[in-house]
């Protein structure tokens, strides 16, 4: 499966989800985000305008990341 | 993914304790922890009373911290006769970016319909940061200045408004930031000046009369959670980048901190609360030998402005004066 990760107010990657790399039996939210260079500590990901748990197994063929905004 | 508490769907996982929580159990959990820190730092002492209300002036800039911090505040104390809560903004003087999140402070306050003051460093010292950057005489980081003028306005604004208590949106990854830079570089007595003004329980902080005491209720809050927080409740933050933001000794450890976060879940809070243990043994020890000595350090007025200072000038007046 191919998934688009589409990081809010940057670039938007395509990544083959069976070539990403992980520890789990299937690709985590998790693992993709490490493929982008994002740590999960920095962002939330969003399947359909919903937030999921990062070490869940990749099941969309879209997720949108939104990153941590610093300071105020 | 099921809540670890109920059959909900789970929107979030916290490695550090295992936990998958659905939004109502999500928000529950933010909630209680700010709560039970409030409860931990004696913020609420015991003779406060509806008769002689305590003044709580919250540093509200408009993004996601301050205003998750203000709105749990706010459903915790607004039927409390007992504390006022006000929202205190400061304007830089930074174009576009601090117009909306005033904008977003605005929206806030007037919908808990909270008492809200609006100052800026153009009415206050005639500057702005924006052209202080540009001048930069210093040869500094922006910060290095916004800071310097943030807290002087906070605390000089928290005194006029009468406030027992400065309350802040930080949150547990830039306390342990500042915690693990404060080690690394070796600064013990930062680190205790660090308990007596903003992490110590109330009771037992060293004293400091001559400053409204500071206080971080959010700080056992990720700051990720904050901002999921801020998501999930469609809060008005303000959700940009500060254009001049160059903290780059900052941004190395806050990296460095993930990682270690990726590997070893928990890392941010252990950081904290033994950094908050020593801070502690720390600022008494150094109460000790001042008394030895005879009192603290040597504070004075400021020769221009009056604060408070251990300075001829404070630092505030002197960058003031190398910008004229």
């Amino acid at each position: 499966m191919r998934v688009t990760v589409d990081v809010k107010g940057e670039d938007s990657r395509e990544l083959e989800l069976a070539d990403v790399p992980t520890d789990a039996p299937e690709p985590t939210y998790a693992d993709l985000l490490r493929e982008v260079g994002l740590s999960p500590h920095e962002v939330s990901v969003l399947v359909d305008g919903r937030p999921v748990p990062e070490d869940q197994p990749v099941e969309s063929e879209r997720v949108t990341v939104l990153r941590l905004i610093k300071g105020g | 993914m099921d809540c670890t508490r109920c059959d909900e769907e789970a929107i979030m996982h916290a490695a550090y304790s295992g936990a998958h929580l659905c939004q109502h159990h999500f928000r529950e959990s933010v909630e209680k922890r700010v709560r039970r820190r409030v409860r931990r730092d004696d913020l609420v002492p015991q003779d406060a009373t509806p008769d002689d209300p305590l003044t709580w002036v919250i540093g509200l800039s408009g993004g996601k911290d301050s205003v998750v911090l203000t709105r749990i505040l706010h459903d915790t104390f607004a039927e409390d006769p007992r504390i006022e809560l006000v929202g205190l903004t400061i304007h830089e003087g930074i174009e576009g970016y601090r117009d909306e999140s005033v904008e977003a402070c605005v929206e806030l306050t007037d919908e808990l319909e909270m008492r809200h003051e609006l100052v800026s460093y153009e009415e206050e010292f005639g500057i702005r940061m924006d052209d202080v950057v540009e001048d930069d005489p210093e040869n500094m980081a922006a910060c290095a200045y916004c800071g310097v003028f943030r807290r002087d306005l906070l605390s000089t604004y928290a005194e006029d408004l009468g406030a027992d208590l400065l309350l802040t949106g930080h949150n547990l990854d830039d306390e342990a930031q500042t915690a693990l830079m404060n080690f690394l570089e070796g600064d013990v007595a930062q680190i205790a000046k660090h308990f007596d003004a903003s992490l110590g329980p109330l009771s037992e902080r060293g004293e400091q009369s001559e400053f409204v005491p500071r206080a971080k209720p959010l700080r056992d809050v990720p700051e990720k959670e904050v901002a999921l927080y801020a998501h999930v409740e469609d809060l008005p933050a303000h959700i940009t980048e500060c254009p001049h933001a160059s903290e780059a000794y900052r941004g190395e450890i806050q990296q460095l901190l993930y990682d270690l976060e990726e590997n070893h879940p928990g890392t941010r809070h252990s950081i904290l609360s033994g950094y908050e243990e020593l801070a502690g043994i720390v600022a008494d020890d150094r109460a000790g030998d001042a008394e030895d000595d005879g009192g603290g350090p040597d504070l004075r007025e400021c020769a221009e402005c009056g604060s408070t200072t251990t300075r001829e000038i404070c630092r505030k007046c002197s960058l003031l004066e190398s910008l004229a």
